[in-house]
C-alpha cells in the first residue's frame, strides 16, 4: 500500500520536472553549452591566430598548447561548415 | 666614489651604439665582481661576438667559467630558437595521441621559421637567466646586442605578460562556463575538474614574465649601463636610448663617457651628454693607451670605472 503511493508520488514529481525541463531548463541548458562554445572557440582563434597567418606576439610562447587543441580546432572547422581543414592552420585531416 | 655604488647592482646591462666599448667595459666589470667574491655570469647578447676576444677565451652558447666564480656564455640567437624549438617538442611528446604528433611537431617546427623567431627565443633565455639571479649567480651582467634591438627586448615583458594575462582571463571563462554546464547536464558534478593543463602553461609564462619586468624595473637591483663616446652619432643614440629606457621604466646605472681624449671638439658633445644625464651618476674614462685585453688589464680598467669621475 504504501509503497504504490511512494511510487504515484515519484511519477507526479517526475512529470512535474519534465513539465519544468521542457519549459525552463532545456532552453537554459542549451543556451549555456552555445555560450561555452562560442568562448572556447574565441579562445581557439587566440592561441592558433598565427598559424592562421594572423599575427600573434604570444604565439612562439604558447607552442605547448597546440596538443591540447588541435582536436578542438578539427571539431570547429568541420563545425565551421569547412569539411577539410582550413589552408595553414593543423593538418588534422 | 659614486662610480662603484652605481654599479653595485645584481642585474646590468651595458648597451650602446656599436664600436664605443661596452664590451669592454661589461667584461671588466664582470672581472671585478668574480674578483671580489661575487658568482657572476656575463653574457653576451651582441651577435657580432667579441668577448671571447677580450677575456681571451674560446666561448660557446652554455656559460663556461673562465676565471674563479666569472661564467660566460655568448647567446646565438639561431641556436637558441633551434633548442627552443626541440625542448618544445620533447615537453609535448606523450601529451598527444599517436597519430597527431607528426602533425603537432609539423606545427611546433614552423614556428621556428616564422619572423620573430629567434628574437622570442632569445627573449625566454634572458627570462630563465634573470630567474638564476639570487640562485646560481650573484650577478648577472649583460653585453647588450645593438641598442635598438636591446630596448625592444626590453619592451617585451610587459607587451608579454599582459597578453598572457588576457589569455589566463578568457581561459579561465571557458572553464566557469564548462562548470556552470556541467552541473546543468547534470554529470558528476562532485568530481572536481582535472587542473587544466592549458591554464597550468599560460600562468607559468605570465609569473616568469612579469617576473622579468618587476626585475627589470627595480633599481635596487637591475639598472642599464650607458656607454657612449664623444661623438655625434653615438650622443644622439644615447639621448634617444634614455628616452625609451625612461618610457619602459628601465633604471639608468650610469652614462658612461668613454674614450676620452680631451681634444677640444669634444667639448660639445660632453656638455650634451651631461645635459642628457642630468642627475644620474656620469663616468668619464680617458681612452686607454693600449688595447684592453686578458684578465689584469681589464681589473685595471675596471678600477677606473670604479672610481670615475663625475667630470
Amino acid at each position: 500500500m504504501s509503497e504504490t503511493r511512494g511510487s504515484a508520488w515519484r511519477q507526479w514529481w517526475r512529470a512535474v520536472r519534465d513539465v519544468y525541463e521542457g519549459l525552463y531548463f532545456a532552453p537554459y541548458r542549451r543556451e549555456l553549452y552555445r555560450e561555452f562554445r562560442d568562448e572556447r572557440d574565441a579562445f581557439l582563434m587566440l592561441t592558433v591566430s598565427d598559424a592562421l597567418g594572423v599575427p600573434n606576439p604570444v604565439a612562439f610562447h604558447t607552442l605547448e598548447l597546440y596538443p591540447h587543441l588541435i582536436e578542438q580546432f578539427h571539431e570547429w572547422h568541420l563545425r565551421a561548415g569547412m569539411e577539410r581543414a582550413p589552408e595553414g592552420g593543423f593538418r588534422c585531416c | 666614489m659614486p662610480g662603484l655604488a652605481a654599479l653595485d647592482r645584481d642585474i646590468l646591462f651595458f648597451g650602446g651604439k656599436g664600436g664605443v666599448g661596452k664590451t669592454t667595459l661589461a667584461a671588466a666589470w664582470a672581472v671585478r665582481s668574480a674578483e671580489s667574491g661575487l658568482r657572476t655570469l656575463l653574457v653576451s647578447t651582441d651577435p657580432a661576438h667579441s668577448t671571447g676576444d677580450v677575456l681571451e677565451a674560446t666561448l660557446g652558447s652554455e656559460p663556461q667559467e673562465v676565471t674563479d666564480r666569472l661564467w660566460v656564455q655568448e647567446i646565438d640567437p639561431a641556436e637558441e630558437a633551434d633548442t627552443y624549438i626541440r625542448d618544445v617538442r620533447d615537453r609535448v611528446r606523450g601529451t598527444v595521441p599517436p597519430r597527431l604528433q607528426a602533425e603537432v611537431d609539423r606545427q611546433i617546427d614552423i614556428a621556428r621559421v616564422t619572423p620573430g623567431a629567434e628574437e622570442a627565443a632569445v627573449f625566454d633565455r634572458v627570462t630563465w637567466i634573470l630567474a638564476s639571479v639570487g640562485e646560481r649567480y650573484d650577478r648577472v651582467l649583460f653585453d647588450t646586442a645593438p641598442l635598438g634591438y636591446t630596448l625592444r627586448l626590453l619592451s617585451l615583458p610587459e607587451t608579454m605578460a599582459t597578453w598572457m594575462a588576457g589569455l589566463i582571463g578568457r581561459r579561465r571563462h571557458v572553464n566557469a562556463l564548462a562548470r556552470m554546464w556541467r552541473t546543468v547536464a547534470g554529470s558528476e558534478t562532485d568530481e572536481r575538474a582535472p587542473d587544466d593543463p592549458i591554464l597550468t602553461v599560460l600562468r607559468e609564462r605570465h609569473q616568469r614574465f612579469t617576473d622579468t619586468r618587476t626585475k627589470l624595473m627595480d633599481a635596487g637591483r637591475t639598472g642599464f649601463v650607458l656607454v657612449a663616446t664623444p661623438e655625434h652619432l653615438a650622443v644622439a643614440e644615447t639621448e634617444r636610448a634614455v628616452e625609451t629606457l625612461r618610457r619602459y621604466a628601465v633604471p639608468i646605472a650610469a652614462l658612461v663617457t668613454n674614450r676620452v681624449r680631451g681634444g677640444g671638439g669634444e667639448a660639445a658633445y660632453r656638455d650634451r651628454l651631461r645635459v642628457t644625464a642630468g642627475d644620474m651618476p656620469r663616468i668619464e674614462l680617458e681612452e686607454q693607451r693600449v688595447e684592453v685585453r686578458g684578465v689584469g688589464p681589464l681589473l685595471q680598467l675596471a678600477a677606473q670605472l670604479a672610481d670615475g669621475t663625475p667630470a
